[in-house]
């Protein structure tokens, strides 16, 4: 810890501010690297770092949603049944003789739906937005099964391109679609009013309020976004797993997307958040993943690391905030 | 007699001796002495930032000095902790008040220390030790209340019966009266003096000058981390206080040249909400129109009602003759209605963004644009903070870090922007040194001097006579008095907001 602060210390004299806001997350990142690298020959060649970035293209998908709407004081448990029943939906509605692409706008629009409901049960009917989305999300994790019948519902070769295409010959599709996403979110948030009025909301709603800034709208095309990126995000699954089944997306995705955007240092309770610190809790969970698997520990520990390095996280960023 | 008021004037039951506390290069204190005597009221004043805070906190234990001693009872404290603190019999009463809402008076008086037999709470010994304690002070308050229903003066009152109770000796009493009116000030006063005729030393925190003249026995005046001079308040009147606290610096009176307001900009018909009953006023262009009131009072609700937060049970507002609709904050900014805040943290600023960012926030707001241009951002900040004189160590710091008269003047500078036609201003200089104050009074008379109508709503009978052209008064939410302000006096209003009848 004492080593980690000293370094932020430094870090914070040298680095532009961007980087020296996460540079104990960047360096617990390559502490990690390191140390896998180390131990296995495996982790640095190109095919196992392809792996990590596609596996982990899903979850940045759906953490550059929450990270917007986190900023603005929101928060969405039901991103990962979204998913779940996105894909599903994709999975059927080819099954049932629909143009692929068709059959994705239309689990594209579904998402865009399901966040607008939620978001106006959040601003119009004034519930909070933990308790409304984590019943939309009970609700949805039962539709995802109803739609696939709790069966595996293979897609054929539909969504190959998506799945397994390549851009330039080398990067994954996947992995392109999510760096894409990330960097747009990352603009909107530091460069368009919408994303400026997100940290206003996020920082004191009724300030923002008095100030003319549209409140209700903007949380209703936050809710809306995250909604249609956890969408995107069940299209990539079941483009990449080439079938839709029980137990994909859902509370794991959830919970392992909402640890990723707090270990980026997006504050739960709104006002702040980067993308720059969301990437790097998503490549972070997936780094500890892909080496808890090459150094061969027992898979039941996944769960262990994945909470202990948000527990850790949080412990920081609360330590950070005191520090003001 | 003699060698016991000898006695009692040397053992004081806290001494600082040089003691000196920098934070990062910042000197907060730079060698303060400061001797409290049992059974005295000493205020300590000053401007912001002079180290008020710093010392009481000092006194609690929250920091420690970085060199200078810490006697309390005439012994040196080597290591003050807030804990250790407390267990020698030193309190503070915050100015945020700290009761639970949820439970009643009596449960707070006694919290973490509720009289139990094998676990089981003692409810009639709870009421009992409850009403003890507060007829022992006077207060009358009933146990059984549930403290969130409590006034905040009666909050207050009871915060200091708890330290009392739990063998506070010294208590250092933060702001109490800060946003009360005349008659809870009163009653805080009145707790005051009981415990001082009973022997317990209090530190006097206050901006309030009137109040710390009446009731304090010495006064220590910082300034700059200094102690500019420690006085017996019995020797200086006020313009001799803020001269001490403002030392060099000048104190601006009410300008001679009197305004010729314009037609009927801002009227308010027969508006009833909340604490407001049928409530009739019409502001002029270039006119400074006060309503004054007890904190607390009517003057309160002219927030929620003018900016749309709440809508009006009745009655009407109209600006320019165009109806604004109620219980709509969009159309109240859209008719050019500008209402500034007394809570610049609850309802006007946004803590964590940058200074130029809150500048830009209301605008923002009303242009609505898609992109963000960072560059015309920082420029019209800086000119903002020229024209208003935001001062700021770094560049462009979240407006949290600021202190509150700078706080102030950004959220003046932000919602002032573009010329409004009529303006609310809530208590516009609470919590603010007194640079900062007559800064911010030049920037209200400059409003009205270009034509804007400015409505002051206020319990600060000192800035409406400053501030205003008319003054009307308001008890228990209805219209007492209207008076141009030529005609009116301080003692008058003085006398009309605590409850007499103009003379």
């Amino acid at each position: 810890m004492t080593a980690l602060t000293a370094l932020k210390g430094q870090a914070r004299l040298a680095l532009p501010p961007g980087v020296s806001r996460h540079a104990g997350l960047l360096t617990v990142l390559l502490a990690i690297g390191t140390v896998t690298a180390l131990k296995s020959d495996a982790f640095l060649t190109g095919s196992n770092l392809l792996n990590v970035s596609q596996q982990i293209a899903v979850v940045a998908v759906l953490a550059a949603g929450l990270t917007l709407l986190m900023t603005a004081g929101g928060i969405d448990f039901s991103l990962g049944a979204i998913a779940a029943l996105a894909h599903g939906v994709v999975a059927q509605l080819i099954v049932a003789g629909f143009n692929e692409w068709t059959a994705v706008g239309l689990a594209l629009a579904l998402g865009a739906a399901i966040g607008l409901v939620n978001g106006l049960v959040v601003t119009l009917l004034k519930v909070v937005p933990f308790v409304a989305t984590l019943a939309t999300s009970t609700i949805l994790g039962g539709a995802a099964l109803l739609v696939i019948d709790g069966k595996s519902i293979s897609i054929g070769e539909h969504l190959v391109s998506l799945g397994f295409g390549e851009v330039a010959g080398a990067v994954p599709a996947l992995v392109v679609i999510a760096m894409v996403v990330c960097v747009a979110a990352g603009l909107v948030l530091r460069w368009t009013a919408f994303g400026r009025n997100a940290f206003a909301i996020g920082g004191n709603e009724n300030a923002a309020r008095l100030a003319g800034i549209p409140v209700v709208r903007t949380k209703l095309l936050l809710y809306t976004l995250g909604g249609l990126l956890a969408a995107l995000g069940g299209v990539m699954l079941v483009a990449r797993l080439g079938a839709a089944s029980p137990g994909t997306g859902g509370l794991h995705l959830e919970l392992t997307v909402v640890a990723a955007v707090v270990i980026g240092g997006t504050a739960l309770h709104g006002g702040s958040g980067t993308l720059v610190g969301t990437v790097l809790g998503v490549v972070l969970l997936g780094v500890v993943a892909n080496s808890l698997n090459l150094l061969q520990i027992n898979a039941h520990y996944q769960d262990v690391a994945l909470g202990t390095v948000l527990l850790i996280a949080a412990i920081t960023n609360h330590l950070r905030g005191g520090s003001h | 007699m003699d060698l016991d008021l000898e006695e009692r004037q040397v053992a004081p039951v806290l001494e600082l001796r040089e003691v000196r506390k920098a934070f990062g290069g910042a000197q907060a204190l730079a060698g303060v002495d400061f001797t409290l005597l049992p059974g005295e009221v000493h205020a300590v004043v000053g401007m912001n930032g002079a180290g008020k805070s710093t010392l009481v906190e000092m006194i609690c234990g929250s920091f420690a000095p970085d060199s200078g001693d810490i006697l309390i009872d005439g012994e040196r404290q080597a290591s003050l902790t807030p804990r250790r603190a407390h267990a020698a019999g030193v309190s503070i009463v915050h100015q945020k008040r700290t009761l639970v809402d949820g439970l009643t008076v009596a449960e707070n008086l006694l919290l973490g220390r509720l009289p139990t037999r094998a676990g089981r709470v003692l409810w009639k010994r709870v009421r009992q030790e409850a009403a003890r304690a507060l007829d022992g002070l006077g207060i009358d308050i009933a146990p059984d209340a549930v403290a969130g229903a409590l006034g905040p003066a009666e909050q207050t009152l009871v915060e200091i019966a708890r330290e009392v109770d739990l063998g506070g000796r010294v208590l250092v009493l933060d702001e109490p009266t800060a946003s009360l009116g005349g008659r809870d000030a009163q009653r805080i006063h009145r707790l005051v003096r009981t415990l001082r005729d009973r022997g317990t030393a209090i530190v006097y925190i206050s901006h309030h000058l009137d109040e710390v003249l009446d009731l304090a026995d010495r006064i220590t005046v910082m300034r700059d981390g200094r102690v500019a001079t420690v006085v017996r308040s019995a020797e200086l009147d006020l313009p001799a206080l803020i001269r001490a606290m403002v030392g060099d610096r000048l104190v601006h009176e009410r300008s001679g040249t009197s305004r010729s307001p314009g037609k009927p900009v801002l009227e308010l018909a027969g508006l009833s909400g909340g604490r407001l009953h049928a409530f009739d006023l019409t502001v002029r262009a270039g006119e400074v129109v006060a309503v004054l009131g007890p904190a607390g009072d009517g003057q309160c609700e002219l927030f929620r009602l003018l900016t749309g937060l709440r809508r009006a049970e009745s009655g009407r507002v109209t600006v320019n003759d165009a109806e604004v609709a109620p219980g709509n904050v969009g159309a109240s900014l859209a008719a050019g209605l500008r209402c500034i805040t007394g809570d610049r943290l609850s309802y006007g600023l946004v803590p964590a963004l940058s200074v130029n960012e809150n500048l830009d926030l209301v605008r923002r707001g009303r242009r609505r644009p898609w992109l963000v241009r960072w560059r015309d951002i920082h420029a019209q900040g800086r000119q903002a903070r020229q024209r208003y004189g935001v001062t700021t160590l770094q560049v462009d710091p979240p407006v949290s870090t600021l202190s509150g008269g700078n706080q102030q003047k950004v959220l003046l500078s932000a919602w002032l922007d573009g010329d409004p036609v009529a303006c609310l201003l809530e208590e516009p200089t609470n919590g603010v040194d007194v640079a900062a104050k007559a800064d911010i009074h030049r920037i209200v008379d400059d409003l009205a001097d270009r034509g804007a109508a400015v409505l002051l709503s206020s319990s600060d009978v000192d800035e409406v006579v400053r501030l205003a052209d008319r003054v009307v008064v308001v008890r228990s939410g209805r219209i007492v008095a209207d008076l141009p302000m030529d005609r009116v006096t301080r003692d008058d209003l003085v006398t009309l907001t605590a409850g007499g009848e103009q003379t």
